[in-house]
């Protein structure tokens, strides 16, 4: 504003200032619209059109499966501790060979915010976010999503981790010993060195 | 006081403080694994290091191990000391396993706050895990020994604090090992604190396994409702159920540490089986109309037959407040009772105990500890009181002397002196003992004391014992802090009176002498209290027999206590039976009019302790039908609704204001109020406050010595697990359980020609006790001991030790045929 102070121009009220700067917005207002109508379309015409989002875009969450198709879930309460919308709970149990797993695992999809934040504390890679963000429901009881709903028959991005194979505790997986990076058992009765 | 400097704070803390513990006082939390207040110092996990900067021993040290001194100046932000701290939690985590998501202690994890806060997150070793086979310890802890970080707290807690032997430390250097010698259930009833006391996830609970996370419970200060003694428990309750519960902290009553009742026996609460609707002639009905119907009938019959046809029963069960209810509405309608106990003799030894318990001579758990010689008379501690156990064992560990008599083979995981007696010899015993306990002539004792000892001089018991009795009273006369311990159940009527009077005569003497009663319930003091002597089971009994009685109003009580049984004939002639429990029991099965009322994490509630002290349980949750069992297991319904599901359920205070017709807005405070002196003062967290001396202190017994010849005397025992009515439906305790036997003295079974594992029958009189014999060594001759477990008839001898004649006692083949 400063410079329009110093620099001696005719008053912004003047009737030849007015005409001419009409003119001026017409002219490059049709210049732009000429433009566009010689280029190709940006606007995509979603849903006939759909684009391909990136791998780590996030939306709808998932849960995945180990490499030998079991649930991935040990129901450890990460996600939910850390989900600031409090949209996910659980019930965790003792599953068949000594796993832990979720005796019902519910996300409230009509709460969540898409954050993150449960995918970023799972221990296991089980919970994962996709690219599929097309999820809306009518009913908005029908946004509530149980297990079966969420569970999925892959493991996503981590498709070949299995934690079983890395925790210590003894499973159908692994025994005591047998997970990587584990010596076998000692032997707690001999004083030998 | 000493004076040190602390982070730059001034701290003053009396000799003989720890660093650490100077620190803590400060507000400020050294880390550590291996320390525990109880447990002590051994310097084991090195993580509380701090940088002495002024004192004898500069340099880094372990802020356990060393005791503050005037002047010193303690850094424990220094950089070497933190850096050293790092490192320590570094290679302890060097063999941890990468389990935390599927562990339990995950959440309330020491060593997981350490790892996090000390900033290690990546294992930088190149070598292999080392690995340990786990073993299986029963139903109540799960072992994991891949997450031991060698703090030796579980060895300690196991073997020094509670003294049992069976789990220990195996191994050397990498491989050391925390287990029993082979699988198999740890035979301590307090194994359950080694979860507590495992700064890791070496020991888990097993009833709670993978119910979920420390964040997710809501924690409520609550009282343990399964002895007298009054612990202090936190309840974690989660989607309308208890998970766990675990100790809380009280210096004056459990310290640190509860007994496994008290922490697994809270299943009753959301079993399955609880009734949680009420039930008019079998059929369900709604609460009102359930409660309109009962009081309906009971001002019918009380209309018809006078007020005093209706009867209330209660027992140590019932909080405070519903013995307010009990005693106002009963008092107001005209109203019989309350009943309890099952006769004249238990009657009687509650109230002598409760009555005999004075402002001089009432200690707490902490003094017995601290006590230098400890009698134990007619009472079993692990049984009846099990953290009295420990509190007796730390006395022991000290070098007090500790003596006991009693009946019963007792199991004390410390050593006594034993003195084997009848429970009619113990008052004469504890008289006699009192006698020689006394030094001289008792220059300073008033005229009355002066009468009792004299009568304690003159006592006899047996020529066999009397020589034993008067050792262990010479070993009390050098004593400062002697103690006197008295049950109620296996002891003559007239026992904690005569142990009170021997607690007061050695007080009078000028020692600091104690009186510590052992009660049935967590609220039997009160009771004894407030009740009338002469309302017991047996009087119940008799007003039925001659249709004095024709309703009867049952509160929070197990009929077999007032020495009924499930299908008692009496019952079944009752015009109005009205039971009112969160129990699913026999009596409420017969009942013609049934109501639900809240468990005590429902309702909350205030007890009595056995020392006397006003304990208060909140309300831990709403109530309700715990969420598992709407959904069947799966995910909780998508249905939602303004009720939850089961909830009709009442506090017992309010069941019997409507029964009375007094609507069920009544305060719990004012039901406090209508309690006789000095309850009706009970503060929460104060002790009550006691009568400086008894009416009837001093006076003798008067006839101590009435010792039955021929017959035997029959005594019912507690047991730990499977006696106490509310834990007893713990699914996990009842894999504990004892096996029922009928307990014999090798004498007395070969004079009868009994044999162990023979099947007998014996006739007490109102009903038959049918099981096998076992030959216990250490026990009393002249007593027949009867377990009170699933299995055994007990309630026949429910009131106290009666006799019986060895012509009542037959052998009956297993079938049932005599």
């Amino acid at each position: 504003m400063s410079s329009d102070r110093t620099k001696k121009t005719k008053p912004a009220d003047h009737p030849g200032t007015l005409i001419a700067e009409s003119i001026k917005a017409l002219g490059s207002g049709f210049a732009t619209t000429a433009k566009h109508l010689l280029r190709r379309p940006v606007t995509e015409q979603y849903p006939e059109q759909k684009r391909v989002l990136p791998e780590r875009s996030r939306a709808r969450i998932v849960l995945t499966r180990d490499p030998d198709g079991r649930e991935r879930c040990v129901a450890c309460y990460l996600c939910s501790a850390v989900c600031p919308v409090s949209c996910i709970s659980m019930q965790s149990t003792g599953g068949e060979g000594g796993r832990r797993v979720a005796a019902w695992f519910r996300i409230n999809f009509s709460r969540c915010i898409y954050c993150g934040l449960c995918e970023e504390a799972c221990p296991t890679s089980a919970i994962q976010l996709t690219p599929d963000f097309e999820n809306c429901r009518q009913d908005i009881l029908e946004m509530v999503f149980e297990k079966d709903d969420l569970l999925v028959d892959h493991g996503g991005r981590d498709d070949r981790y299995c934690f079983y194979r890395h925790a210590g505790i003894a499973t159908d997986t692994a025994g005591k010993g047998e997970h990587v990076n584990e010596q076998p058992p000692v032997d707690a009765k001999s004083n030998l060195p | 006081m000493i004076k040190l400097i602390i982070d730059n704070l001034r701290v003053e803390v009396p000799p003989g403080t720890r660093v650490i513990d100077a620190a803590e006082q400060a507000g400020i939390m050294i880390p550590r694994f291996c320390y525990h207040p109880a447990l002590g110092a051994v310097g084991a996990c090195r993580v509380c290091a701090v940088q002495v900067l002024e004192g004898s021993c500069r340099g880094i040290r372990m802020s356990c191990m060393i005791e503050a001194e005037e002047g010193m100046v303690i850094s424990t932000t220094d950089e070497e000391a933190v850096a050293f701290r790092r490192q320590v939690i570094e290679w302890l985590m060097a063999n941890h396993p990468h389990d935390c998501p599927v562990c339990d202690e995950g959440g309330q994890c020491l060593l997981q706050d350490m790892t996090v806060s000390g900033g290690h997150g990546r294992r930088r070793l190149p070598v292999k895990k080392r690995t340990h086979i786990d073993q299986h310890l029963g139903p109540l802890v799960v072992h994991e020994m891949n997450r031991c970080i060698q703090c030796y707290r579980c060895v300690r807690f196991y073997r020094e604090y509670a003294g049992y032997t069976d789990l220990g430390v195996m191994g050397s250097a990498g491989r050391v090992y925390f287990g029993r010698r082979s699988d198999g259930v740890l035979e301590s009833p307090f194994a359950g604190n080694l979860i507590d006391v495992c700064p890791t996830g070496v020991f888990t609970d097993r009833p709670s396994r993978f119910k979920g996370r420390y964040w997710d419970f809501e924690r409520t200060p609550s009282v343990c409702i399964h002895c007298s003694l009054g612990c202090r428990v936190t309840v974690n309750t989660r989607y309308r159920e208890v998970v766990r519960v675990e100790a809380a902290h009280d210096p004056q009553v459990n310290g640190w540490f509860i007994c496994d009742r008290g922490r697994y026996g809270f299943p009753y609460a959301s079993s399955p089986q609880r009734p949680r609707s009420a039930r008019i002639d079998g059929r369900k009905s709604g609460v009102d109309e359930a409660l309109d119907e009962a009081a309906r009938r009971l001002s019918g019959i009380a209309q018809r037959h006078g007020s005093g046809s209706v009867a209330l029963a209660a027992s140590g069960r019932v909080c405070l407040e519903t013995l307010g209810a009990l005693t106002r509405f009963g008092s107001e309608k005209g109203w019989r009772g309350p009943f309890f106990r099952a006769g004249p003799r238990t009657a009687e030894a509650l109230q002598s105990a409760s009555k005999n318990l004075e402002e001089k001579i009432s200690i707490s758990l902490k003094d017995i500890e601290k006590s230098d010689f400890i009698l134990l008379v007619g009472c079993d501690p692990v049984n009846e009181a099990p953290m009295l156990a420990l509190s007796v064992r730390q006395a022991r560990r000290r070098g007090a002397v500790v003596a006991l008599a009693d009946a019963r083979s007792v199991q004390l995981p410390l050593d006594a002196r034993r003195l084997a007696l009848r429970p009619s010899q113990l008052t004469a015993a504890l008289m006699r003992f009192a006698g020689k306990a006394v030094a001289d002539g008792g220059a300073a004792l008033s005229d009355r004391a002066r009468g009792f000892l004299q009568a304690c001089r003159d006592s006899r018991v047996d020529p066999a014992v009397d020589e034993q009795i008067d050792h262990l009273g010479l070993a009390a006369r050098e004593s400062r802090r002697p103690v006197v311990v008295c049950g109620t159940s296996a002891v003559a009527p007239d026992t904690p009176a005569a142990a009170a009077n021997v607690a007061r005569l050695l007080a009078a003497e000028g020692r600091k002498a104690g009186f510590f009663p052992v009660l049935p319930g967590a609220n039997a003091l009160a009771l004894g209290l407030a009740g009338r002597t002469a309302d017991h089971g047996a009087a119940l009994r008799e007003a039925l027999e001659k249709g004095d009685v024709r309703a009867l109003v049952v509160v929070e009580t197990n009929l077999s206590e007032l020495g009924f049984s499930a299908d008692d004939p009496l019952l079944e002639n009752l015009e109005a039976l009205v039971v009112c429990d969160c129990l699913d029991s026999a009596a409420g099965r017969a009942a013609r009019v049934f109501i639900p009322t809240q468990t005590v994490f429902e309702a909350g509630g205030t007890f009595v302790s056995a020392e006397a002290r006003v304990r208060e349980a909140r309300p831990a949750f709403r109530g309700g039908t715990p969420v598992a069992q709407v959904s069947g297991g799966g995910h909780p319904p998508r249905t939602f609704s303004p009720d939850i599901p089961g909830a009709d359920p009442l506090p017992a205070w309010q069941v019997l204001a409507a029964l009375a017709r007094e609507g069920t807005r009544v305060s719990a405070d004012t039901l406090r109020k209508a309690l006789p002196a000095p309850l009706c003062g009970a503060a929460p967290g104060k002790r009550l406050a006691l009568p400086a001396s008894a009416p009837d202190a001093f006076q003798p017994p008067e006839d101590p010595a009435t010792a039955a010849d021929g017959g035997l005397e029959v005594v019912v025992c507690e047991h730990i697990f499977g006696s106490e009515p509310l834990s007893r439906r713990a699914a996990c305790l009842q894999e504990l359980e004892s096996a029922p036997r009928l307990g014999l003295h090798p004498g007395d079974a070969a004079a009868l020609q009994l044999s162990a594992g023979q099947r007998v029958a014996v006739d007490c009189g109102r009903g038959v006790i049918e099981g096998e014999i076992e030959i216990v060594n250490e026990m009393a001759r002249g007593v027949l001991l009867v377990p009170r477990l699933r299995g055994i008839d007990w309630h026949a001898a429910a009131d106290g030790p009666l006799v019986v004649a060895v012509a009542d006692i037959r052998s009956v083949k297993p079938n049932g045929e005599s």
